[in-house]
This record gives structure tokens, sequence and C-alpha cells, in this order.
């Protein structure tokens, strides 16, 4: 009976610390007494140093994502989000809707242009050691932001049902499907439900047409917003990490010094995004055959390859077995979640070498992925 | 045989009517010009460049010959008949820039030219630009992009144009960027000023 009596106590003793435990880690996660005007805004700093560029990367990718919530209201206006409609609605607001070829480049443009700031905030955060704590859930919310952003790619990439377009989402879908390969038993059967789930019916038309549309206007973009505001209010609430390893000689105010400095680069930003969409239409880097509209009678164009932002896993995936890329996804997908924890201890200058080989094979793979698979499959 | 008779008969047999009266021969695409094109720009292009319908002229879908009616037939015949360069030319299974091709070349020399496919491009008119995006049809040609969609060009060459075109458009976006951003500073620094003056006159009291 005594025993049964100190043993319950002894739980009650530790349930109580587990709850002291978790208290004080959310609470140095959340520090609600900074919840002011005053700590967030009058007396917020930022450091100055050789790194400090790094700091607007954030706030450009911000940036740019909100002119795709503004182009892409603009789109809805028009789009049809129909297997019969959309290539010709995609074409309408093109040559007819005045400022559609403007809106629509900028749409296409801004969509490389955020996933490119998002990586790039991404890389430069991991060799800033902006991951440790506790900024921990900066982090992990910055990590399915990036996610999410490449959900956005690529159900955005369906919807003007162009030859590229549906062949290549062909082709991805079917990457879930080959997963099954690997998985044992009753599992295995997993990844066709899946596909069969996003894909809606038994080949990629309507359903997924519709699916996609779904998740590019609504469910993504709704997540985003809601994972943003916990990114941002993460940021807010514990000010930019140092990001160097020696204490910064120079700080300063957030607002209105970095704040303003934020601005401008935005406005430098939308001026080259401007000229880029009012002069170059983003078909143009294609061959034109892709961007007929999508006959599934007719013949595959060559060349159909997925938006330039997948290639570091595409031509890999083209080069290696499936269960290489698989596996090293996974990895990868598990060391970026778990980085604050994986990388708790290692020293600022080793994070930048893996930040920067990193950033080598991502450059390397985007820009010569194409040369590199021809070399191994000739 | 009587024009007016066409519409009372079946577009097959107007099709094989049509061939043996103009005594065509088979209607193919002409895979060499592609192949050049692919080789010379790295750029994929299919029939669509020259043809009204991408899968080329044979068949029966919409621009194909197996589509066309007993006056589009007739057309077809007197595009065929355009040997010299000049003779306008209307062929339902061309697109405008294969009319303009033949109208251009005439079909004597376009034929001649299958052996030497590297060359149809210096042959074209050297001002010509069907699409208006500022670059000739003959580069078009040579970049593998289509001479018909002002979209689709050498990127670089569609940025110098479409820069020069829109320069005035550019210049005053970017005014009102400035404008807006020097206007932000100042509402924004006003507000700093007004915050650090409540802060001092706290201070003070």
């Amino acid at each position: 009976m005594l025993a049964l009596h100190h043993q319950t106590r002894r739980c009650g003793v530790n349930f109580r610390e587990k709850v002291l435990n978790t208290e004080s880690y959310l609470a140095e996660r959340f520090p609600v007494e900074k919840l002011n005007y005053a700590s967030m805004v009058e007396k917020k700093e930022v450091p100055v140093h050789r790194l400090s560029w790094a700091y607007y990367l954030g706030g450009l990718a911000l940036f740019f994502f909100m002119i795709q919530m503004v182009t892409g209201l603009l789109l809805l206006f028009y789009y049809q989000p129909t297997v019969s409609d959309a290539h010709a609605s995609v074409e309408f607001i093109t040559e007819h809707v005045p400022g559609g070829a403007l809106v629509r480049n900028l749409h296409a443009w801004c969509s490389s242009a955020m996933i490119a700031a998002v990586m790039v905030h991404l890389l430069t955060a991991f060799a800033m050691k902006a991951f440790g704590k506790p900024r921990e859930v900066t982090w992990v919310t910055g990590v399915l932001l990036l996610g999410i952003t490449f959900g956005l790619g690529f159900t955005g990439y369906l919807l003007p049902w162009h030859q590229i377009a549906v062949n290549a989402t062909k082709i991805g879908l079917q990457s879930i499907e080959e997963v099954g390969n690997y998985l044992p038993g009753q599992l295995s059967t997993l990844p066709t439900l899946l596909k069969e789930i996003i894909q809606g019916e038994a080949t990629v038309g309507q359903a997924t047409l519709s699916r996609f549309f779904a998740l590019h206007v609504i469910i993504l973009p709704l997540s985003i917003v809601m994972l943003l505001g916990l990114h941002l209010f993460s940021v807010q609430i514990h000010g930019m990490s140092q990001g160097i390893d020696e204490a910064p000689k120079r700080t300063e105010k957030f607002f209105p010094t970095f704040f303003l400095k934020d601005l401008t680069v935005w406005g430098v930003a939308f001026m080259v995004l401007y000229v880029i969409s009012v002069c170059v239409p983003f078909e143009s880097l294609y061959s034109y055959p892709l961007f007929e509209p999508f006959n599934p009678k007719g013949s595959t164009p060559d060349g159909i390859k997925p938006e330039w932002y997948f290639y570091f896993v595409y031509y890999p995936l083209e080069i290696l077995p499936f269960w290489v890329i698989l596996l090293g996804s996974m990895i990868g997908g598990a060391v970026l979640l778990f980085t604050p924890w994986i990388f708790k201890n290692t020293s600022r200058r080793t994070l930048r070498v893996l930040a920067a080989a990193a950033a080598v094979y991502l450059v390397v793979m985007t820009l010569f992925g194409e040369k590199i698979y021809h070399l191994f499959k000739g | 045989m009587k024009p007016h008779l066409f519409p009372t008969i079946g577009p097959a047999v107007a099709l094989l009517l049509g061939a043996l009266t103009l005594g065509a021969p088979r209607a193919l695409a002409y895979p060499e010009f592609q192949a050049q094109i692919l080789k010379q720009s790295g750029r994929t292009v299919n029939c669509a460049l020259c043809h009204a319908n991408s899968d080329g002229p044979e068949g029966a879908a919409p621009g194909q010959i197996g589509h066309l009616n007993a006056a589009e037939m007739e057309r077809l015949g007197q595009a065929r008949g355009a040997f010299q360069p000049g003779v306008a030319v209307d062929s339902p299974i061309l697109n405008a820039f294969g009319n303009h091709l033949i109208k251009s070349l005439g079909k004597t020399k376009f034929l001649e030219l299958r052996v030497a496919p590297a060359q149809l491009p210096d042959a074209l008119p050297k001002e010509s630009d069907l699409d208006h995006d500022g670059i000739p049809d003959a580069q078009e040609l040579r970049d593998g992009t289509h001479p018909l969609n002002r979209n689709d060009g050498n990127p670089w060459l569609l940025f110098r144009h479409n820069f020069r075109e829109n320069f005035g458009q550019i210049v005053l976006t970017l005014a009102a960027t400035c404008a807006g951003i020097y206007g932000l500073v100042h509402l924004l620094n006003g507000f700093a000023n007004a915050m650090r003056l409540k802060r001092e006159d706290g201070d003070e009291a």
C-alpha cells in the first residue's frame, strides 16, 4: 500500500516536472512578455556584419509571395479550370486581356523567383545557424514553407494544360507509384492509393486538374498563410539571429532603418521582375511544341521535363536507380526538418561549408543537369 | 468536273478526285527541315512550324488533307501549283508561315532546298516578321522558334526588342516605384521621429 502510494506520488512529481519542462520550453520559444510594440518594433535591433545581406532574403520571399497572391487573383478572373478550356483561357489571357500577358508573365517569373529566394534563404539561415535555440520553430516552419512552395510550383505547372504541363505531371505522379515497389506487404499499395487520390481518375484528366486547381488556389496558399504567420511571429519575437560567431560590432534599428532598406530591396526586386516580365515571355525559354494544348491522342513532344527547381532531383532520378533517390530524399528531408537538433553543436564554420556544398550541388544540377545526364546516358 | 457537284460527294471521294485531278504527289511534311533546325538550334520543332496541324498534313484531323472540303481541296491544288515565287498562296494545310514560305520561294526552289535545308533561312526575305516580335522569320527559323508566335523567340532578342518597344512604360513604372518608395520612406521616417519624440517627452516627464 505504501509502495503504491510512493509510486503514485513519484508519478505525480514526474508529471509535474514534465509539465513544467514543457511550459519552460514553450515560454522560451514563445516569450509572450515580448509581445508588445516596444520589444517588437521600437527596441528591435538587427546585427550588421558581412553576412547581413542574408537578412533580406526572407522578406524578399515574402514579397514574391505577395506578388503571387495578387497576380494569381487577377488570373482567376479569366482562367477556366477545365480540360477543354484551360489552355484556351490561358491563351485568351495572354493574347486578348489588357495587361494579361504581363500578369501571366509576372506570375510565372515570380514563382521561380520565390522558389529561388526561399531556397537561398534556407541555405543562408543554415549557414548562419539561425536555427539555434530558441529558433527551432522558425526553422521547422521555414522548412515546411519550402515544401509547400514546391507544392505550389508542382500544382501550378499543370494548370495551363499544355503538353509539358500534363506530361510532366504524369511523370511526377508516376514517381509516387514507384515508391510502392520498395515497401513491404500491404504498405506497397499505399503509394498507388495516394497517386489515385491526387490524380482522381485513371489518368491525368479533369479530376486531376480540379484537384490541382483547388490545391493551388486555396489549400496550399491558406497553409502558407498560416505557417507564414507562425514563422513571422517567431522571427519578430526572437529578432534576427546573430549570424556570425563573434558578437556583431554594430547593430541598426529594425524600425525604421532595416525596414526601409527592406522596402528598397523590394522595390528593386519588383523593377527587375517587371522588366523581365514585360520583355521576356516565360514560354520563350522552351520549345514551342511543349506549349501546345495537351492532346491525349497526339504524339508526346520531346523535351518533357519539370520546372528548373526540380532538376536537382529530376536528373539524378534519370541517372541513378529510383531507390537511391528515394532514400536520399527521405534522409535529406529528415535532416532538413530536424536540423536544429542534429546540428545543435556544429560550428558555424562547418555549417557554412555544408551550405556551400549544397549550393554548389543545386547550381550544378540546375545548370548542367542535362549535360551530366547525357554524359552518363550517352 | 463541275465545282457545284463537290458538296454532294463525300470528303473521301473529294480527296481522291482532288488528288487525281491535280496530279498531286503524296502530301508530306518535310522532315529534313525539322532535323536541320534541331541540329542548328537544339530546339525541337514539329510540323506546326509551317503546317496547320502539328501532326503534319496527312490524316483526317482539322488542318489535314482528310478533313478538307471541296473548296479547300481546290485551294490546296492552287497552292501546289505555285512553282514560281510571288504567287499568292493560301493552302488550307499550311499556316501563315508555310504559305509565306511557298509564296516567297516558289515550290520549285523550296523542294530544291530539301537537299540543302541549312540554306532555307537565307532564302527567305530578310525583313519579314510575321508575328511582329522583332525577330525576322529567317532568324526564327534558324533559332527553332515559331515565326507566328510572338511569345516564342530567342529570349535575348525578345528582351532587346520588347525593352525598346516598352521603354516608355518601363520608365513610367520605374518612376512610380521610386516615387512610392520615396513616399513610404518619408512616411515611415515620420512615424519613427514621432515615436522618438514621444519617448523623449515621456523620459522628460
